[in-house]
């Protein structure tokens, strides 16, 4: 894993260094938290009322690029890139309002299963196209994209659409206290129950073995394939559920509603560290980068700065984070 | 990064500091716009600063200025509201989809004005162009033009948006007043300079026959397609941006007439308007629609108004405007400043 804040001075003792080898394994677990915080800590600074009201607000406006940033994340590991994840979710989000319009709650969820089911044959064409073809994945899935936001035209021509209000409620809620957003509960579940049981599995093993060196995986009797497809489908499911998250977030279906998420997911799979050379990382470090994209603007409203100062914000973490990786890198091989 | 976070932590103390202090009828006003790099969206939201000076009510304008959609556009909404607004202007991403948010506002006090295109929601006030009058206010006078005889091209917006839909409306209630004329092509231009200009070249290419033109506001580029293709002019139907005013002038003593029917981004200004009469008591419809003010060169009078419209400073294709009649004070200085209170 990348290295955000652990430490690289020497110290002595074998029980110092085994703690250093558990933080540098999972700097990101450890410091991205960190770094979400000091972020909120700097939101309540700037605007000393915050309240359960900006909690919710930023738990909901997190969602979609919560997933769009878990997609990307399990494609890059496997030594992959995934363009088309915007499109993707755009055809989840207008599949969800066009279908569930007029469906009670029950039937949504229904809907939804399937819907989630489509996400992943998505990914898997997206994955077997790639695999197939041999053609560079930046290209097939830049390609399948146009093809996913044709489909999405298709499904629903302009924003529209809706779903009962119930379902909706599953992300606009809260649960308890005001405090804790529905959105939170399921963005957690949803990556824990998707994602836990692949990383504990040899699945996951063989996607990070591919991603690190694809030869030696290959020397190791790793399909390659296969395992690239499974990366594909992983996010086809992620993507699908933040399609439906905009539709719950926004009560409507816009079939051009992804666009914006394929980058900014990107940009939270590096600031979350995740190599973009694949093989490390994990789902939980751009997961928490998305809410940290997403308190950028919403910071710079409270100090009247021009928004549009995010995208330099947002470019500028970017550049630190991987100078920071590459620097720890650098650290590591000289000593 | 903690060296960022302490930036901003040190502006925020700043600021919390630099904050004027509000004196007694002095309201506080957020702005959300989805659409930048579009010169027409720009002048919306100076116009809005202009006239929050203009106005002398208003501390402070907070600005919510990105590229986003619907669920971005949700956020900022939230974030303007906990940012303690008197008022928001809103120029919506989504007819439906901020209802649930701008009842939240409402149910705080906080007046919301969805100002260019209208929301579903019935606690905004909505302030809009008369989009049926601005397509039948040129149609009907490109008709006139032709005696009720002839045939015309009629190049459109964006297929499938509102507001392409309800100038179709307007266009073709003029239309069916008009049987004499019949329309040689429909092209769907999207609002773009350059697919605008392209067309009118293909068409002139072609060979079709047209006495006449009417555009959905993308004026300037298509008289230089013509003009490139040494066709003679015939009459044009634009907007009050600032290419064609001047070609309006110019071109006349080559046989160009034209009117240019106003879109004024001024609108924005026009929301902040109501906004500020509803937050001193004064009652407003749930809806207000301006008339466009348009404005021909085939009268002295028509050339002299043009060319008191005229700014050299305006780009090409960006709108001259000036405030509303009845719903803005501004100075142009002022709308050229684009700087709110405190700014």
């Amino acid at each position: 894993m990348e290295q955000v804040t652990t430490p690289t001075q020497h110290h002595s003792g074998r029980r110092t260094d085994r703690l250093r080898k558990l933080l540098a394994r999972h700097a990101a677990l450890v410091g991205m938290p960190l770094f979400l915080v000091v972020f909120l800590a700097a939101t309540v600074a700037i605007h000393p009322d915050f309240n359960a009201f900006d909690a919710q607000s930023l738990a909901m406006a997190a969602l979609p690029l919560a997933f769009a940033a878990a997609a990307q994340a399990v494609v890059v590991i496997s030594g992959g890139i995934d363009l088309s994840i915007g499109s993707v979710m755009a055809v989840a989000n207008v599949l969800a309002a066009r279908t569930m319009e007029e469906a009670d709650f029950g039937t949504s969820l229904l809907l939804a299963a399937a819907i989630l089911l489509a996400g992943a044959v998505v990914g898997a064409v997206n994955g077997a196209l790639v695999v197939v073809s041999r053609v560079p994945d930046v290209i097939v899935t830049l390609t399948t994209g146009f093809i996913w936001g044709g489909v999405a035209l298709l499904i629903l021509e302009r924003p529209g659409g809706g779903a009962p209000d119930d379902f909706l409620a599953l992300a606009t809620g809260t649960f308890g206290t005001p405090w804790l957003s529905n959105s939170l509960i399921l963005l957690a579940v949803s990556v824990a129950v998707i994602w836990i049981p692949v990383r504990a599995s040899k699945t996951g093993l063989r996607l990070y073995a591919i991603g690190s060196d694809r030869v030696a995986a290959f020397r190791s009797g790793v399909a390659i394939g296969p395992s690239r497809i499974v990366a594909y489908i992983v996010g086809g499911l992620f993507s699908s559920i933040g399609g439906i998250g905009l539709t719950m977030t926004t009560g409507i279906g816009s079939p051009r509603a992804g666009v914006l998420y394929t980058l900014s997911g990107l940009a939270a799979v590096v600031i979350g560290s995740v190599s973009l050379v694949g093989g490390r990382g994990g789902v939980v470090g751009p997961v928490i980068a998305a809410f940290v994209l997403t308190l950028i603007p919403s910071d710079l409203i409270f100090l009247n700065i021009d928004p549009n100062f995010g995208q330099v914000i947002q470019g500028t973490l970017i550049v630190l984070v991987v100078m920071a990786g590459g620097l720890a890198t650098l650290a590591r091989t000289r000593k | 990064m903690k060296y960022l976070s302490a930036l901003a932590l040190a502006l925020g103390a700043t600021i919390a500091v630099a904050a004027p202090a509000r004196a007694d009828k002095q309201f506080v006003i957020g702005v959300s716009n989805t659409h930048i790099g579009n010169s027409w969206r720009e002048e919306f939201v100076c116009s809005i600063k202009a006239e929050a000076l203009a106005s002398g009510l208003v501390s402070k304008i907070v600005l919510a200025n990105r590229e986003a959609g619907p669920s971005e556009q949700i956020a900022d909404l939230r974030t303007l509201i906990s940012a303690g607004v008197n008022a928001i202007i809103i120029d919506p991403s989504d007819r439906k989809a901020l209802d649930p948010v701008i009842k939240q506002a409402a149910q705080r006090g906080i007046i919301v004005i969805a100002a260019d295109q209208p929301v579903d929601a019935p606690d905004a006030y909505i302030v809009t162009g008369d989009q049926v009058a601005y397509a039948r206010v040129g149609a009907a006078w490109l008709f006139k033009q032709l005696n009720g005889k002839g045939s015309i091209v009629e190049m459109r917006g964006i297929d499938g948006t509102p507001g392409d839909g309800e100038r179709k409306k307007g266009f073709d209630e003029a239309w069916a007043k008009n049987p004499g004329i019949k329309i040689a092509a429909t092209t769907f231009m999207d609002w773009s300079n350059e697919k605008a200009a392209q067309q009118m070249s293909a068409l002139l290419a072609s060979g079709k026959q047209f006495d006449g033109v009417w555009t959905s506001g993308i004026d300037y580029t298509v008289i230089e397609a013509i003009k490139a293709a040494h066709k003679p002019f015939v009459p044009l139907v634009g907007a009050d941006n600032a290419g064609f005013i001047k070609q309006l002038i110019d071109y006349k003593k080559d046989g160009l007439i034209g009117i240019a029917v106003s879109n004024s981004p001024a609108i924005g200004a026009a929301g902040l308007v109501v906004a500020l009469d509803l937050l001193q008591k004064k009652s407003h419809p749930h809806w207000t629609q301006v008339t466009p003010a348009a404005w021909d060169n085939t009268t002295d009078e028509g050339v002299a108004a043009l060319k008191a419209l005229y700014d050299p400073n305006v780009a090409p294709t960006d709108p001259v405007y000036g405030p509303i009649p009845k719903y803005g004070h501004f100075t142009a200085e002022q709308e050229k400043a684009c700087k709110g209170p405190g700014e």
